[in-house]
């Protein structure tokens, strides 16, 4: 196996492990796809819950996202098993140990993901026979699920940034660009499971800011800290943008039909999620001013770079807003022409004018007020989990 | 009094027997507990040369019942030819039909049959399911904690180095907080859990609106419809508006307690939205369980229940469409049929298709009514505008169901979607129940939905007059 190769046993020192990690581990890969799997199954699921509706546990979109789970938990449990019963003593020198088996630590955070993804399996089973079908994101079952699916892709991003930290060269190289691509796959997956709160009719709300600001400072800062690329943020954010308008101009072209009544809309093709969110824009800014600030206090990198976060952020979607929900944005290319099946003709108009969240205007700065202390904090988090992450050897 | 079910109380299966163009149909439609859940449609063709049944649900009327999705093949039974099976989702409470296209040796045709949907209970979690979440949850708990300490102990450790009293130390700190606030989270969630649950029952759960009866005016009964957050949160399913079902804003029945004795079905009169009034006839002291039928625009039903003690009240007797009955020997169906004579009148026979009547087994029910002589009576009429009613009741007052030859949905909801379809072949048209060849008959398509003792009430009208057959079954498991 390519791991073994890794350490060799006549090289057990420190400084040759860390020139030895001289290509990339195939569980690196194993890690990457089914994060990629994870995250296109979520979308898919999405966008079939809008256009197909009819739901079982086979759908092509859950086998997706169950296809993450179960290739991470084979590929963790080969890993730890040969770690722990094979001959390879150096790969248990850079591993940790749990319960007597050896495995990097990334290994068994993932495994512990997609087990938790394939519990919520039976859970969600038996919530949608006593509670009715998928009527709501953010039910018990889907919170371990999407708990799961985060901790899979966290314990992708732990495997990956400790073999980044034994090596050098282009293999830290690569594996950093790895690392940027699994953070962006996170990072979708996070702004999927907000999407409930960010739709560009939201954003003239407070509640869109903060959604966006509990959720992305985390793990932009983070992913960017532990690189230590030059404008990892941006990249992650630029990313998320190209593959998420490839989304919106290639799912429409699949042919899909509702199997589900009552349909009020007639939909003929797969319905994509809205436009993306210019995120790179914040990222950009988050990057200059860390790099900036680097060696500042931490409490004051996090207070300037969260508050330049939002500050980028409403700058570029409160205008958006106003133009996604104008007629001009009713095309192909920014898709506010698209319904659900399940959206009435009559409702449409919910589309083309702004959702206020808020019912007063009081209620929107206590919003912002918090949405503004949740990205400092957030940022701050994002800040210790990356330079965590930094350390990570094993 | 616990209200179960819409439509009826207790008995939220539809039973529909009626023509699809050439071909009469016996359709069952299983309603779910839960909304959304999956209803089970069964199909049985009476005249036996049905090759093929597709189904699609859709809303009703309103927006929703113009598209179809695509439809299902329903499964033709290998043991059977003329039995059919299939499942559909209703994705919301609130009046649904079920489009139906009926292939056969004589062609297409197509039907379709209302269906109102109401979440009515949710399921608990089983034996089997719970332990193994609990055996996962506890492995998850377990193995993150182990997963935290191994963390702060070793994960930034150079390869080949041990970890040092002090990390092996900070490992222990991160197990005991980890586990402290995991214990902490699981508590938390389990709270949000139970709340979450509770909020969706207490939303999806159907329940009918509350009605108040008051005497005015010494017999002026007058019921007043209280509010239904149910109601109220699905203003868009058209459940607000009421119709008229065969004539009346409302169909009444008094039922005398506790032996089921005597049966007043009256027909109140709107007098606003939300009020509705009966001046009674003759009443004689007692107490009285009150089931309340009315049909909202989009022909959902609801069957709002109360009890009520009368003192004697004078008046007259019941006139044009009321009726009042006093069972003195109702009949006690044994085996598959049974008599019931009404002295110096006629006598009715029940006959049943099977030997013994079962829990959820789909059955016509068939009455016959004699001529004191022993003939088919003759002079059967029209009562409110079908060949007559059936009046279900439970001893125990857990299942109530109000039934006519069509089946067990208000006749509104079928005039809705005959409207719709506007089409020639009607089931309304050719007098439901009333079957040409032998107008002495009258049919009613059901399915008892529990076990226990049930009273049945059948009414049909005989030159002007309404006469009421009084049966006693016992239904089996």
């Amino acid at each position: 196996m390519a791991h073994r190769a890794l350490y060799p046993v006549s090289a057990p020192a420190q400084s040759a492990v860390l020139d030895r990690v001289a290509e990339i581990p195939w569980y690196v890969w194993c890690s990457a796809i089914a994060v990629t799997s994870t995250a296109v199954g979520l979308y898919w699921d999405i966008s079939w819950h809008t256009s197909i509706g009819r739901d079982t546990f086979w759908t092509p979109a859950h086998l997706c996202i169950h296809f993450g789970a179960i290739l991470v938990g084979l590929s963790s449990s080969y890993l730890i098993l040969t770690t722990t019963f094979g001959k390879n003593q150096v790969g248990q020198a850079s591993a940790v140990k749990i319960w007597g088996f050896y495995g990097p630590f990334g290994t068994f955070v993932s495994l512990w993901g997609g087990l938790t993804m394939l519990t919520s399996a039976p859970f969600d089973d038996w919530w949608h026979n006593a509670f009715g079908l998928d009527v709501q994101i953010i039910s018990p079952p889907h919170v371990v699920l999407i708990l799961g699916i985060f901790v899979l892709g966290l314990g992708g991003l732990l495997l990956i940034i400790s073999e980044m930290n034994r090596a050098n060269g282009e293999t830290r190289r690569k594996l950093n660009r790895i690392f940027l691509y699994v953070g962006c796959m996170l990072a979708i997956l996070l702004l999927m499971l907000i999407s409930e709160y960010t739709g560009y009719t939201q954003s003239h709300s407070a509640i869109y800011y903060r959604a966006l600001a509990l959720a992305m400072p985390p793990v932009l800062v983070g992913i960017a800290r532990a690189s230590g690329y030059k404008w990892a943020a941006t990249k992650v954010a630029a990313i998320y943008f190209v593959i998420w308008l490839l989304a919106l101009w290639l799912v429409p072209l699949v042919p899909a039909e509702p199997k589900l009544g009552p349909v009020y809309t007639r939909v003929t093709h797969l319905v994509p999620m809205e436009f993306p969110l210019f995120l790179f824009a914040g990222a950009a800014v988050l990057d200059f001013l860390m790099d900036r600030m680097a060696e500042r206090n931490k409490w004051l990198q996090a207070a300037v770079g969260g508050t330049g976060f939002l500050l980028a952020m409403i700058a570029v979607q409160w205008p958006m807003g106003n133009f996604l929900i104008s007629p001009l944005a009713e095309n192909r290319i920014f898709g506010t022409n698209y319904y659900p099946y399940m959206q009435p003709p009559s409702a449409y108009h919910f589309n083309h004018q702004f959702n206020f969240y808020e019912k007063s205007r009081t209620e929107f700065w206590v919003g912002m007020l918090i949405a503004f202390t949740a990205a400092v904090v957030m940022t701050r988090i994002g800040l210790a989990w990356g330079d965590w992450m930094r350390r990570v050897k094993r | 009094m616990v209200s179960l079910g819409s439509a009826h109380v207790g008995s939220p299966d539809v039973f529909y027997e009626g023509k699809a163009g050439p071909y009469r149909l016996f359709v069952t439609v299983r309603t779910p507990p839960m909304i959304p859940g999956i209803a089970q449609i069964e199909v049985r063709s009476l005249d036996g040369n049905v090759t093929d049944v597709r189904i699609a649900p859709l809303r009703a009327v309103g927006e929703g019942s113009e598209y179809a999705p695509p439809s299902d093949r329903m499964e033709r039974s290998r043991a059977d030819s003329q039995y059919f099976t299939g499942k559909l989702w209703l994705m919301a409470s609130g009046a649904w039909q079920v489009r139906m296209e009926v292939f056969g040796t004589q062609g297409k045709a197509e039907t379709a049959v209302p269906v109102p949907a109401a979440a009515r209970r949710t399921l608990r979690m089983q034996n089997t399911t719970g332990t193994l979440l609990l055996a996962l949850m506890l492995l998850l708990v377990a193995s993150m904690i182990a997963i935290f300490g191994a963390a702060a102990r070793e994960s930034q450790l150079e390869p080949n180095t041990a970890a040092s009293a002090q990390l092996r130390r900070r490992g222990r700190i991160a197990m005991t907080v980890s586990a402290v606030a995991l214990v902490a989270i699981l508590f938390l969630g389990n709270m949000w859990w139970n709340a979450a649950a509770r909020g969706r029952a207490e939303q999806m759960m159907y329940k009918a609106p509350p009605i108040e009866a008051s005497l005015q005016y010494t017999n002026t009964l007058v019921l007043k419809m209280g509010f239904s957050s149910w109601h109220d949160r699905r203003k868009d399913m058209l459940l607000d508006k009421i119709i008229p079902d065969h004539g009346h804003i409302m169909h009444l029945f008094l039922i005398g307690l506790p032996d089921l004795n005597p049966l007043y079905h009256l027909h109140p009169d709107q007098m606003s939205a939300d009020t509705f009034a009966e001046r009674l006839p003759v009443v004689a002291a007692g107490n009285y369980a009150l089931f309340a039928d009315i049909v909202r625009e989009s022909g959902f039903p609801d069957t709002m229940t109360a009890r009520l003690t009368l003192p004697n009240l004078p008046g007259d007797p019941p006139a044009g469409d009321d009726s009042e009955t006093t069972v003195a020997s109702p009949a006690d169906v044994k085996g598959s049929s049974a008599f019931f004579t009404l002295p110096g009148n006629s006598r009715w026979e029940l006959s049943l298709d099977t030997q013994g009547l079962r829990a959820r087994q789909p059955l016509i029910l068939r009455f016959r009514i004699f001529d004191n002589d022993g003939k088919p009576a003759s002079n059967l009429e029209p009562y409110m505008g079908m060949g007559g009613h059936l009046v279900i009741v439970k001893r125990d007052l857990a299942v109530f169901a109000h039934v006519h030859p069509s089946g067990s949905m208000p006749m509104a909801a079928l005039l809705l979607l005959e409207k719709q379809k506007d089409s020639g072949s009607s089931a309304m048209r050719a007098m439901p129940g009333m079957h040409e060849t032998a107008p002495a008959e009258v049919t009613f398509p059901y399915g008892f939905p529990e076990t226990g003792d049930y009273r049945l009430f059948v009414q049909i009208k005989r030159s002007g007059q309404v006469q009421t057959g009084v049966f006693d079954v016992h239904v089996g498991p």
